[in-house]
This record gives C-alpha cells, sequence and structure tokens, in this order.
C-alpha cells in the first residue's frame, strides 16, 4: 500500500510539471496503473488478477489525430495452488504447494489514433507491436520445477478515453483497455494472454 | 516544454516504474516452511505389499552426508520419527519383529545432508559406506541394495529425510536387498520435531497401497 502511494504522489507530481495543449509536433507521455486479466492458457499456470502492473509510452504527435512512439510495460503475475498430490513421469507420487510467478514487460512500437483531438473526452485507439521480456517461474515447494527467461512477441491493442483536466489542457486522465497478446510456451502454458484495464495520467513532454 | 522538464521525467518515470516492479510477489518469501516442503513417494510397481507381515525397524536414524554414512543418530526428534514410521506401519498392519526374527522388511531411516548442488544418486550411497546399514545388518552380508531406477529426483543443498522399506523376505531368492518403497521430504526445516513426525504422516498418507492383512 506504501508504495502504491509513492507511485500516486510520483503522478501527481508529474501532472504538476505540465499543462500545455499538445498539438502536431508535440509529445506526450502516458503512465497508468494496470490491472492484468488472464485469459487463454495463462489461467493454467495463474488465474487470479494482478494489481501490480504499470503501462507507459511516450508519444510523438504527427497530427492532431496520430500519434507514433513506444510503449511498455510491466505486469506481474502470481499464484499459489494449495497442497496437492502430482504423479511425475518416473511414478513417483509427490505432494507439494506448487506456486507460479511471472513477470512481462513489453517494448513496443506504438500509434495511437485520437477519434476527436478537440473534445471534452477523447477516444482512441492504439496498437502496439514489439518483443517482450519474460520471466516466468514454476516452483513445487521451495524448489524451481521450471524457470525461463525469454524475449517474445507482444501485440498490444488498445481503446480507451482521454479526459483534459481543462479544456484544451494537454495533461489529463487516460481510462482503457488493452488486450496483451503474447505468445510463450511452458507446461500447460501456450501463451501469456490477458487483458489489461488501466488507468492514469497523460502529460506533454516536449512542444 | 523546457529541457528541465524532460529531465525530470526521466528519474521519476524509473522510480515509478522499479517501485512497482519491486511490487512482484517472491514466490519462495510467500511459503510457509511447511508449505516449502516435498513428500515424494515410490514404489516398487511389482511389490505385492499385502504379502508382508512383518517388519524391523532399527532404534537410530543413519546420517548420511554427501553420500557417505557418517555414522548414526537418536536424537528426540530422530526417536519421534521412528516412532512416527513405527505407527504407521503398524496402523497398516504390519507387526514388528527383532531384526533377528526373519523380518518380511526391513525399515532404514536416514537424514541426507547434501552441500553441493548434485542430484542425489540413492543408487550410490546404500552400496558405498559400510556402517550401520550395511546388508549385513539385515543378515544378508555381501548383497547390494537394488533401488528402483529413477531416484535422483531433483537438486538438492539441503538436508532431507528418506525412510526405505526393504523387502528382506525375498533377499535369499533376488539375493538382492529390494528397496520396494521409499518416501522423501524436502525443504524447510524437515528435521524438526513436529515436521518430521507430520512429514512421515504425510509419506504414508499418500501410499493407501502400503498395507498388509495379518
Amino acid at each position: 500500500m506504501k508504495q502504491h502511494k509513492i507511485v500516486l504522489l510520483l503522478l501527481v507530481f508529474l501532472f504538476a510539471l505540465g499543462a500545455q495543449a499538445q498539438r502536431k509536433g508535440s509529445t506526450q507521455f502516458d503512465i497508468q496503473l494496470n490491472a492484468g486479466l488472464p485469459v487463454g492458457s495463462l489461467k493454467n499456470a495463474v488465474s487470479d488478477h494482478s494489481l501490480r502492473g504499470i503501462k507507459a509510452s511516450v508519444l510523438y504527435a504527427v497530427d492532431d489525430q496520430l500519434a507514433i512512439g513506444l510503449g511498455t510495460g510491466f505486469q506481474d503475475f502470481y499464484q499459489k495452488y494449495p497442497r496437492q498430490l502430482y504423479k511425475l513421469s518416473d511414478g513417483s507420487d509427490m505432494s507439494a504447494v506448487r506456486s507460479f510467478s511471472i513477470q512481462v514487460i513489453p517494448i513496443l512500437a506504438e500509434a495511437k489514433w485520437n477519434f476527436s483531438p478537440d473534445a471534452a473526452v477523447r477516444p482512441y485507439a492504439a496498437l502496439g507491436l514489439g518483443g517482450n521480456l519474460i520471466n516466468y517461474n514454476d516452483y513445487v515447494g521451495e524448489f524451481s520445477l521450471d524457470q525461463k527467461t525469454k524475449i517474445g512477441f507482444a501485440a498490444r491493442p488498445d481503446l480507451g478515453v482521454y479526459i483534459p483536466f481543462r479544456k484544451g489542457g494537454e495533461s489529463g486522465m487516460t481510462v482503457g483497455a488493452s488486450f496483451n497478446f503474447m505468445p510463450f510456451t511452458a507446461g500447460d502454458v501456450t501463451n501469456l494472454n490477458h487483458v489489461g484495464i488501466h488507468a492514469g495520467f497523460s502529460l506533454p513532454l516536449r512542444k | 516544454m523546457c529541457m528541465k522538464r524532460m529531465i525530470a521525467w526521466i528519474p521519476l518515470t524509473v522510480a515509478a516504474l522499479v517501485t512497482v516492479s519491486s511490487c512482484t510477489k517472491d514466490p519462495i518469501k510467500n511459503l510457509s516452511d511447511e508449505e516449502s516442503r516435498l513428500y515424494i513417494t515410490n514404489r516398487d510397481s511389482s511389490a505385492n505389499f499385502a504379502s508382508y507381515k512383518t517388519y524391523s525397524i532399527a532404534d537410530s536414524v543413519a546420517v548420511i552426508e554427501n553420500n557417505s554414512f557418517s555414522g548414526d543418530q537418536a536424537t528426540a526428534a530422530d526417536q519421534q520419527a521412528l516412532a512416527a514410521v513405527r505407527a504407521a506401519l503398524e496402523s497398516r498392519g504390519y507387526v514388528r519383529v527383532g531384526r533377528n526374527q526373519s523380518p518380511d522388511l526391513g525399515v532404514n531411516v536416514s537424514r541426507l545432508y547434501n552441500t553441493t548442488t548434485n542430484v542425489v544418486d540413492l543408487n550410490n550411497y546404500w552400496n558405498d559406506y559400510g556402517g550401520y546399514y550395511d546388508p549385513y545388518y539385515w543378515g544378508y552380508g555381501g548383497y547390494g541394495y537394488g533401488y528402483p531406477s529413477a531416484y535422483g529426483l531433483v537438486q538438492s543443498t539441503e538436508a532431507m529425510l528418506s525412510v526405505d522399506i526393504l523387502d528382506l523376505k525375498n533377499a535369499p531368492v533376488s539375493r538382492t536387498i529390494r528397496v520396494i518403497w521409499n518416501g522423501l521430504i524436502r525443504g524447510s526445516g524437515v528435521f524438526g520435531s513436529d515436521a518430521m513426525t507430520s512429514g512421515i504422516q504425510a509419506l504414508f498418507a499418500q501410499s493407501p497401497y502400503l498395507k498388509t492383512v495379518q
């Protein structure tokens, strides 16, 4: 909880740094807290949602509607299962508490389309394509059963709205949802796909 | 936007990312000692456990360090472990007899310490030392221990408790002392007296086939 307060204070401070209109040629920085909801085979390892995530991007406005740049993020998935009996390939029976710990860090080339650049509430659609740093850990008790660190592919379509704090202002709040497409194979997991629900701030970086 | 503002963004962004990434849940720290433990059992699939009626067990525990026998001990915790094994076997119908009374089964309880990250080769350690549980102990001098395959389960840098049940009944015919069942406890605090007792109970609980009728 203390760490969340620190992040919030940082974001408030960042917001205080700028309040200028963004138009063609400006650069905008988005930073948002992200909740990850596993879908697909990721649920074979982790079915619990994760509030331990962040989403960020730096986008340059090509014109009033289109912005391009870089996107990144971080999401931590964790789940511990109650003790149960597993049959091993050699015929042994193993009773263990199994836990999964998975972190993803996408690094994406991103494009964002603002549908209504001058509206009070500005819907947008964005798409990021690029790489994904993956750290995957499967534990039985305190022992590592499987550990993988890989770079994979990631795609992140994103829909949301940007709400400026004042009319014409380029500092505001962004709320949206993304789908994180992340192929990856380990055990019963064939992807780390998850839906992201995000909320945070958008601020002008350079004009 | 001025350069000063841009420079301010960098450490703040890094700080925000580091702060959020530090929220990562550590899977090991989120385990209690009990949750950290593995209870692993294996059996000789050809063994008919109902065909054995009696067993014998030593009154001390073998201590094996880095695959070498280093002595036998009978601490209070060891005695609790032995008592837990006896109670479990008797609850499954086996009758305890002296080792000179031709027991069908022999039971070895061992504390294993490995200070290196090697796969534990249980095939070797029974054959390598000449100590308390030398085959002579069971009256079959010169015989080797026949271990079921694939017991080098996982790497280890710590301590384990092992319980082995040996087929003495058929040793004269097979000319080997077959280990027909093994239970292994690994994880944090395995040698605590409560942990040994509850661990041994867990090993037997997941081996319902290990029983006989008198």
